[in-house]
């Protein structure tokens, strides 16, 4: 069990599906606190006034009220552009549609144009097969449906389904201080804490209101105050962690609040596209084991490049992180196959979805695997999950590269594998991950990068395991 | 005569309701408590959470939810919609901690586009937890006063 520290246990056990994850709330208000309203422009009131619709005036009025839930005190112009969640059509989304499609039929539109996280299944890349496949495609019935109302409510293009929106391939990179109301706690922590961008970890629905109106109430983590971090981790270890583990370790202990990482600015340097691929995993496990919409690493985050220590609240607690301690983690992850020895069926790497840098070094790894074993192709079904435009890229790239990822069997797909493990049909497949974010979520088990090129070179899984 | 314990908390939906509590002392999983709801369209509010087991098997429809906070997916906001659209959310959801912003989406959305308030009042203090037992009759008044009868 995690304790919060919020009075009570609000967490639960290293893995299990879909738990975890908290919203924001504020841990020292009380109920004698004054219940804040917002102070609006005139812009704003003549829309919660209704001049401007009756649409338009019950998005205003939900988004204002979410805000003074959480004492804001005025509503802020987004910048950037949106990202969001919702990206499977089942029954269980009606609602959505239902008032999606009225902001559509009334012409209305995002802000800007958005992405949107990928979608559930790619059964040209990724086939469960038909008697699979026949079940699947009635639970996403709505599939197409909300791909068409998406694209009249501004979707860029029904190729930008992905949940790393923010690379340059996909282009949706917010900048420093800009304000979002993005909601996939993946991309909220990366935009907040290596793009400096300033986002609260919204719900479906909330994020589309604030996104037609392009306005988000002001409070949490787009506020200096709610950046400020009441831990620090200090990271002791032998050379660069497995971000996985690290982000795992971190999530575990903070839950939702803010950490200040220390420790990583020798081993990393620099952001760029060689190491955002490490933060962002880093940052998606913290997202996973926990609830971090934000983390600021010594050094090397902008917000800690510009204040250090600063960003450090009064009575910070510390938590130090060595080898041992990552070993603990890890040890700690249980195996929820059915057959707990059974022979893996698949190898998914890319949780959130791969950089190119990323397919790379994945494509090298797996081709030098396979030489050193004297084989030409993959053992056990191997995909690497990436956005059309980071495999294209990719292939443009590193041509090399590309052509004997393909030539050694391995397949790009272009789903989300941890919404592909989620569904029935599917979720007993004994499929193994490099991902954290995919191991809490589902029964996929998470092993190191050497001990999936095992796997994948020999279709074994590694001795002792 | 029982006793009637009273604690006052942030009316963060008001109403006045009058229910049996069902209460979790871990954080109330959205989405693994209506799984089935969201994958197969149940028509069903007993959790399906089984890591939660204070609340795990139980039906919540009508009941008066009493919890920390919630925890889980951000698609926690569509599946209270969902589940006030089939009549089978529960009448009131009772906070001790301050509403997480997953949760508060959720009954925010459904309140105001669907018109289904699942009375939610939060604030109630750690006590409130310690106190409440499942079972209990629990009455909501609009100013965010609960009254605990034992």
């Amino acid at each position: 069990m995690v304790n919060s520290g919020l009075g009570g246990h609000i967490g639960t056990d290293a893995n299990f599906t879909l738990t975890t994850q908290t919203g924001y709330s504020p841990p020292d208000a009380k109920p004698t606190t004054d219940q804040s309203k917002m102070q609006l422009t005139a812009e704003e009131q003549a829309i919660y006034d209704g001049k401007h619709g009756e649409l338009l005036q019950k998005a205003i009025r939900t988004v204002v009220a979410y805000g003074e839930l959480f004492s804001a005190n005025r509503l802020v112009d987004l910048g950037g552009a949106p990202h969001m969640a919702m990206s499977w059509g089942t029954d269980a989304v009606e609602p959505f549609l239902k008032i999606y499609k009225q902001f559509a039929d009334a012409g209305l539109k995002t802000y800007k144009p958005f992405t949107a996280d990928p979608k559930p299944m790619d059964n040209e890349h990724l086939d469960p097969g038909p008697k699979k496949r026949a079940i699947v495609d009635k639970i996403y019935d709505r599939e197409d449906e909300l791909q068409e109302i998406n694209l009249r409510l501004g979707m860029r293009s029904k190729d930008d389904w992905s949940c790393v929106c923010y690379v340059k391939e996909m282009g949706n990179t917010p900048k420093r201080g800009d304000y979002l109301a993005w909601s996939e706690s993946s991309a909220i922590n990366y935009a907040n804490s290596v793009l400096g961008a300033r986002t609260n970890r919204n719900s479906m629905g909330i994020d589309m209101l604030c996104n037609i109106l392009g306005k988000a109430p002001l409070f949490g983590l787009m506020t200096d105050e709610g950046r400020k971090a009441p831990w620090l981790i200090d990271v002791k270890t032998a050379k660069l962690p497995h971000p996985e583990l690290l982000g795992s370790a971190i999530g575990l202990k903070v839950m939702e609040a803010v950490p200040f990482i220390t420790g990583l600015k020798d081993f990393l340097g620099e952001v760029n596209d060689r190491t955002s691929g490490w933060l962002k995993d880093m940052g998606a496990a913290t997202a996973s084991n926990g609830a971090v919409g934000l983390y600021h690493l010594e050094g090397i985050t902008p917000d800690a490049i510009e204040y250090g220590r600063k960003l450090l609240s009064d009575g910070y607690q510390t938590y130090v992180i060595d080898d041992a301690e990552l070993k603990r983690v890890y040890d700690s992850y249980p195996n929820l196959w059915k057959d707990p020895h059974h022979k893996p069926e698949r190898v998914f790497i890319g949780c959130p979805h791969n950089t190119v840098e990323q397919l790379r070094e994945w494509g090298e790894r797996i081709d030098k695997g396979l030489k050193a074993s004297g084989k030409t192709t993959v053992a056990c079904p191997t995909y690497l999950f990436a956005s059309k435009y980071v495999r294209d890229a990719f292939q443009l790239k590193y041509p090399n590269v590309a052509k004997s990822l393909t030539d050694n069997g391995a397949v790009i797909a272009l789903n989300c594998p941890m919404m592909y493990l989620s569904t029935p049909v599917e979720m007993d497949e004994m499929d193994v991950t490099n991902s954290n974010k995919t191991r809490v979520y589902t029964k996929g088990r998470f092993f190191l990068d050497e001990d999936l090129v095992h796997i994948i070179v020999t279709g074994e899984l590694p001795p002792g395991a | 005569m029982a006793e009637i314990r009273t604690f006052k908390g942030r009316p963060a939906l008001p109403g006045d309701v009058q229910g049996s509590a069902e209460v979790s002392h871990i954080g109330f999983n959205t989405c693994a408590t209506y799984v089935d709801v969201m994958i197969s369209g149940t028509k069903s509010g007993v959790c399906q959470d089984h890591d939660n087991k204070d609340l795990f098997g139980r039906d919540l429809a009508d009941k008066v939810v009493c919890v920390p906070q919630t925890i889980g997916s951000s698609s926690a906001a569509c599946l209270f919609m969902t589940i006030c659209e089939k009549d089978i959310a529960p009448k009131a959801m009772l906070f001790a901690n301050h509403i997480d912003s997953l949760a508060a989406c959720g009954l925010l959305m459904a309140d105001n586009w669907i018109d289904k308030r699942i009375v939610t009042v939060d604030l109630l203090g750690p006590d409130f937890l310690n106190t409440v037992m499942t079972g209990n009759t629990i009455r909501v008044h609009a100013d965010g006063t609960v009254e605990v009868h034992g």
